[in-house]
């Protein structure tokens, strides 16, 4: 009777156990994913968004669609290769990119920000209405990494589509604007 | 109660398995790869949808589609809203087609197989090299007629370019025949019309004009013939755009998806659909029934029938056939549509022309809601459809190979090995041809039996053109163009034909100089060029050809169709014989009837997933084969839903579940085409059994309904997957 008391007991502090452990590693899962958002990621090339500013390269340059379409466009390693067949040769990162070059091969950029696939977003009427890149993707000229500065969720979406003209209100705040 | 202990290695393991599902499941830590174009085609702007027209080619009708294409990658396939066939509605089949291009199981170069055929073991060979051992085959052939070459549903351009290089050569045309146009009895319909018009063409149903439609066996809603337009036009025939309701009547064993659809359903004895037109007919002429006129002119055709003998040889009773000759009669519109399961009877072909012959009584040859011909597309090239070649021609070649008459076979887009039953010796002669090449872009059956494997693109990836038989009501080209470039290292058929003809010198590259298959069909296009009767017109070739690729082909802006003129003898009495199936029908009881299904058609849909798993829609069955009972057959024989059974007939045997249905007759058995495979990739090998197996053997045409089965309970159960059951079992139900 003892022995199976004080076996009961031992089994419910292990259970205690399990539990504060299985919490830790979901808090800790959270807190790293969580943080892993925000992170950059490590892409194929250390490509500086800073350097390119600083020579005065302009952000519709390279990501040359937001004008036109829905998304503003990763370059073409054309468009890079344009340039770099010239300037900066002597780099080991410029290298890389004439590797992917002479194999014909796209480079594989990892995506810095993304949007869920429930939501419609189209850079275009963005863009339009006078908003800068900068609005929604930080400093990035700055960066010598490009990082997400932003958290894009839908009140951040809408503390900006609130602050529009009254009349423009009622169907920018609208579910079905964003989720088509 | 006893303890549990946990111990420190299971903690260790429960909460390292939190850790992983939680961070596995979370969404914020995905990285997801953007690849750039390496240099952006002009068209593309990213993110924003180009489309091109182009044909579908997942089956013979020919439609045209639209395909969305973002960042080079078609991703959605639809009907083209201007394309007089299909007019922007597409089938299953047709939005499947982009598992045909995504494959996993394509090939991604040319292949040989060093192990011998059938070793399944291939080896990549490069392009050049693969074409050097094409051309020496070529040049150490015995005889012009020592090369062949076997086709199935190919874009019209490499019909057109082969038979000219065949012809140049002095060899044998190709032999085109593939399992579908056999089941939907394409040949024997066109041989029905030039024994009744003196046409070797498709006759045309004017469906949406008719009044009412008498159906024998022509599954005209799924798989016979042209479905979506023939669907089209249905709905027009029951929404009253014709000043009414139109009337289906459908005579078939089997309740298919076109049978559900009609107002009446009369599940016929198989072979007796003929004697049933036969005797209405009779009544007919004989009761000067309809408003027609005079049935004088006919009444030799009938000369030979009585209507006594009629219905008793096909249970139907004659009230009843006076009934139906009355529906038939009573309207001024009516068409009698002899479907492609009556060429697979015994007694099909007499069938079809009682069928026939009731449109001609009622005087329904060029009328509204009648039959009709297809007009010519007005230029030479385009003149005639590609031949459908019968099971005769098929049967020679076959003869030819046993002989070792055959030196080089070529095979395109057709399986002859999984199409034809074993019985046709098919295999066996291909084993005594030295040099057998396959085109088709996936290991299926036949290319498993190549020494060398070139595939070609598919069809989103591929140029052509296809002439539409049966047409819409007016002459239609399909234009095909790539919609993406080439996905894998595959090669045009038709470019290998022009590279190999310019490489053998001589005759044949005069005969064949085109630089590639875009220069032959822009040329071709040209001749259509300035004909008064097209949507589009352009003062340059290069202009046409451009506004060609725009609308997807080219066609004629309004209708146009041919009134049939009746070439055959009226006096000439017709007479429909009592069907012989194989198989003593005491000891094989029951009919077999093999049909093919909306989805994976005669087995070249097997290998896309979608269609695997969109469920039939009488059964609701998916993912494998199946055997239709009557409830009433199945409680005799102590059956249920899943349990199999051994079906067994003089010519094989198959083992699948069972499916009661009732929309069958009791002495039918009922098993859908398409599966069995043993190749033809993963989602197609090894998935139930090919009804092709059982079916006994002919000659002259392959008579696939008949045969006779026995059915031997295995005493085990299968479950079939089926999105629902049609008994409720297994479900809760209000009550």
């Amino acid at each position: 009777m003892t022995d199976e008391r004080s076996g009961s007991r031992f089994l419910r502090f292990w259970w205690l156990l399990v539990i504060i452990g299985v919490l830790i590693v979901v808090a800790g899962a959270i807190f790293i994913s969580q943080r892993a958002a925000l992170a950059a990621p490590r892409q194929p090339v250390d490509f500086s968004h800073n350097l390119h500013d600083e020579a005065g390269v302009q952000c519709l340059f390279c990501h040359s669609n937001p004008l036109r379409s829905d998304v503003a466009g990763i370059p073409s390693v054309q468009r890079c290769v344009g340039c770099h067949q010239v300037i900066a040769t002597d780099r080991s990162e410029v290298q890389t990119v004439l590797g992917y070059w002479e194999r014909q091969e796209p480079i594989p950029w990892l995506r810095v920000v993304e949007m869920p696939d429930y939501v419609f977003f189209s850079h275009q009427p963005h863009v339009l209405a006078g908003v800068s890149c900068e609005t929604c993707h930080g400093e990035v000229g700055q960066m010598s990494v490009a990082l997400p500065t932003v958290r894009m969720d839908m009140g951040w979406c809408l503390s900006c589509h609130y602050k529009q003209p009254e009349e423009k209100i009622a169907r920018l705040a609208d579910c079905m604007a964003c989720h088509k | 109660m006893t303890a549990k202990r946990i111990s420190r290695r299971n903690f260790l393991k429960v909460t390292a398995g939190a850790g992983a599902a939680v961070v596995g499941l979370s969404p914020t830590a995905r990285r997801v790869a953007l690849e750039p174009f390496v240099r952006p085609p002009e068209s593309e702007l990213p993110g924003r949808a180009t489309w091109f027209a182009s044909t579908c080619r997942q089956c013979p009708a020919g439609c045209g589609i639209i395909v969305r294409v973002i960042n080079g990658r078609p991703r959605k396939i639809e009907g083209n809203p201007t394309h007089p066939l299909n007019r922007g509605k597409l089938c299953a089949r047709g939005q499947a087609g982009l598992q045909v291009l995504y494959n996993p199981d394509r090939l991604r170069n040319a292949v040989r197989q060093n192990g011998g055929r059938g070793s399944r073991v291939f080896e990549p060979i490069a392009w050049n090299e693969a074409l050097d051992q094409l051309i020496s085959k070529f040049e150490s052939l015995s005889g012009p007629g020592a090369v062949s070459f076997m086709g199935g549903l190919m874009p019209d351009h490499l019909y057109a370019l082969v038979s000219r290089l065949l012809e140049t050569l002095g060899g044998a045309p190709p032999v085109l025949f593939d399992l579908h146009t056999a089941l939907e009895g394409r040949a024997a319909s066109v041989d029905l019309a030039a024994r009744w018009f003196g046409a070797h063409r498709l006759p045309i149903y004017d469906i949406a004009r008719a009044q009412v439609i008498f159906s024998f066996g022509a599954n005209f809603l799924e798989t016979w013939m042209s479905p979506v337009a023939q669907s089209r036009d249905y709905g027009d025939m029951r929404q009253g755009r014709i000043g009414g309701r139109g009337f289906l009547m459908q005579f078939e064993p089997r309740l298919s998806a076109t049978a559900a659809s009609a107002d009446e359903w009369m599940p016929v004895e198989p072979g007796s659909e003929g004697l049933i037109a036969l005797g209405i007919g009779r009544i007919i002429v004989e009761e000067n029934l309809g408003r027609a006129g005079s049935h004088r002119e006919h009444s030799l055709m009938y000369r030979n029938v009585g209507v006594g003998d009629v219905a008793e040889a096909s249970g139907v009773p004659a009230e009843e056939l006076l009934r139906l000759a009355r529906i038939f009669t009573d309207v001024d519109r009516s068409v009698a549509i002899p479907g492609g399961y009556l060429g697979s009877l015994p007694n099909g072909r007499a069938a079809s022309d009682a069928v026939m012959a009731l449109n001609v009584i009622m005087h329904r040859l060029g009328r509204e809601g009648g039959v009709f011909l297809p007009q010519e597309v007005p230029a030479e090239p385009f003149s005639l459809p590609v031949p459908v070649s019968t099971f005769s021609e098929v049967e020679n070649l076959i003869e030819r190979m046993q002989a070792g008459e055959v030196e080089l076979m070529l095979i395109h887009s057709s399986n002859p090995v999984y199409d034809l039953p074993g019985w046709s010796g098919f295999q066996e002669a291909l084993a005594k041809v030295p040099t057998v090449v396959s085109f088709s872009p996936f290991v299926d059956e036949t290319a498993v039996q190549a020494d060398l494997t070139l595939p070609d693109h598919t069809y989103l990836e591929g140029w052509g053109y296809q002439v539409v038989s049966p047409g819409a009501d007016r002459p239609v080209v399909s234009g095909q163009q790539p919609v993406t470039n080439p996905l894998y290292d595959t090669q045009s058929t038709a470019d290998v034909i022009l590279a190999l003809a310019d490489r053998l010198g001589g005759d044949v590259a005069a005969a064949l100089p085109w630089r590639d298959e875009a220069a032959f069909l822009e040329e071709k296009a040209a001749q259509l060029s300035g004909s008064s009767i097209g949507i589009f017109n352009a003062r340059t070739q290069a202009g046409f050809w451009s506004r060609w690729r725009q609308n997807g082909g080219w066609w004629s802006e309004n209708p146009i169709r041919q009134e049939p003129e009746i070439s055959r003898d009226l006096a000439q009495p017709l007479e429909v014989p009592l069907p012989e199936f194989d198989g003593d029908p005491g000891e094989f009881p029951f009919h077999l009837m093999p049909y093919e299904t909306i989805l994976l058609s005669d087995g070249r849909g097997a290998n896309q997933p979608w269609l695997q798993e969109t469920a039939d829609p009488m059964t609701t069955a998916r993912w494998g084969t199946w055997v239709e009972l009557n409830p009433e057959t199945a409680a005799r024989l102590g059956l249920a839903n899943n349990d199999l059974v051994r079906v067994i007939s003089t010519a094989g045997q198959l083992t699948a579940p069972v499916v009661v249905f009732p929309g069958i007759r009791p002495d039918v058995v009922a098993i859908p085409t398409g599966q069995g495979h043993q190749d033809y990739g993963r989602y197609a090998q090894e998935r139930g059994a090919n009804v092709m197996d059982l079916i006994a053997p002919s000659t002259g045409s392959v008579h696939w309904g008949s045969t006779r089965v026995l059915l031997e309970p295995v005493g085990r159960k299968a479950k079939l997957a089926r999105l629902e059951s049609l008994d409720g079992e297994g479900r809760e139900s209000l009550r």
